[in-house]
């Protein structure tokens, strides 16, 4: 499964395997087929991208990730401060030439959906919703390829220090 | 800390702390400023007419692969003002280092200590504590006058000695050690932790 887990220091991990992630991927390619969605998201409620489908050249994906997460965040305390009980499940906004859907998928992901105007959001929703469901399986499931303590060793750390003095000049 | 092991990627989340008008937007400006336009992507900052952030800044760098993984640094400033309270805990969502940047100026100890404060309150809420996460201080505005001690300043502020910086971040002094030095320690701490 995708490990999301709380390190020592208070800080969080989320850990994706590579199969998780090429069937996470196929989810999303198949939403951004069938609602014509020009770009889609998949991030972590901090702001963390995860992974992304659509044109997405045209748009800087990590900076829509992070005001995306911070949208829900801030709807959320609204909510709490009107007196809702649970916080919005989704958010939409309507533009010109664009809409842009936001979905929460489990506790800590949520989707983004950017499509043209002449689609009906009630199209976008029913297919968002079965790739939502699809997403929680996978994001449920799967081997925990827990290797992150090859990851980050002596050499690495060195490496990334030099390479900050390199580039941080 | 996010990582995809598909892509071979690990994403760490650094959050600029301090009270309002320290100097937090103006390390992340020098940063992009400075960087090699490869290295980084825009900067987006959320701002009032005054100039003032109103939610949060933010901007993405990566330094290229090292041992096959691309580590990539997302930097956020917090707005720094008191009634910004909600927000500073929206954005340490997720944190993995902190920079505290301090405003040097006698008049604004106050602040500096409030805005600790709260983020103490914070990492406490998150199950943590300035005494165990990863953070580093910076002194800034070393330029101005009527400016405390660093030791003052040390003594008041620092007293989990975390690495310490003196910084004019309007001129870029101390900016990259500041970064670099929390960069560090995030992955010395995710190392000891694994």
């Amino acid at each position: 499964m995708v490990q999301v887990r709380k390190l020592k220091d208070g800080s969080r991990q989320i850990i994706l395997a590579a199969d998780q992630f090429d069937r996470i991927t196929k989810i999303l390619s198949e939403l951004a087929a069938k609602t014509k969605a020009s770009t889609i998201l998949l991030a972590d409620i901090s702001g963390q991208l995860i992974t992304q489908r659509g044109n997405t050249e045209d748009i800087n994906t990590a900076i829509l990730s992070a005001l995306a997460a911070s949208d829900f965040a801030a709807t959320a305390e609204m909510a709490k401060l009107v007196g809702e009980d649970a916080k919005f499940k989704l958010l939409f906004h309507e533009g010109e030439k664009r809409n842009v859907y936001l979905s929460n998928v489990g506790e800590n992901f949520f989707l983004v959906v950017v499509f043209d105007v002449s689609v009906t959001l009630g199209l976008v929703r029913i297919y968002t919703k079965k790739a939502i469901q699809n997403l929680l399986e996978v994001l449920d499931t799967g081997d925990a390829e827990d290797e992150s303590s090859k990851l980050i060793d002596d050499d690495f750390s060195s490496m990334l220090g030099d390479m900050l003095d390199e580039s941080f000049k | 800390m996010f990582i995809n092991w598909a892509l071979q990627e690990i994403n760490l989340k650094i959050v600029y702390y301090g009270p309002g008008m320290s100097g937090k937007t103006t390390n992340l400006e020098y940063i992009h400023s400075k960087l090699d336009p490869s290295l980084t992507g825009e900067l987006v900052t959320l701002k009032t007419k005054e100039d003032r952030t109103i939610f949060f800044d933010f901007m993405q760098i990566e330094v290229g692969r090292i041992k096959g993984k691309k580590p990539k640094f997302n930097l956020y400033t917090v707005p720094g003002q008191v009634y910004y309270a909600s927000s500073r805990k929206i954005i340490l969502n997720g944190v993995d280092g902190i920079v505290f940047v301090a405003d040097s100026q006698k008049d604004r100890m106050e602040g500096n200590i409030e805005t600790l404060l709260d983020l103490e309150k914070n990492l406490k809420s998150m199950g943590s504590s300035l005494e165990s996460f990863p953070w580093v201080i910076q002194f800034n505005k070393r330029d101005l006058p009527n400016i405390e001690s660093v030791e003052y300043l040390q003594k008041k502020l620092n007293f989990f000695d975390v690495p310490h910086f003196e910084g004019v971040a309007i001129k870029g002094l101390g900016v990259f050690d500041t970064l670099k030095s929390v960069i560090n320690l995030v992955v010395q701490s995710v190392q000891r932790q694994l």
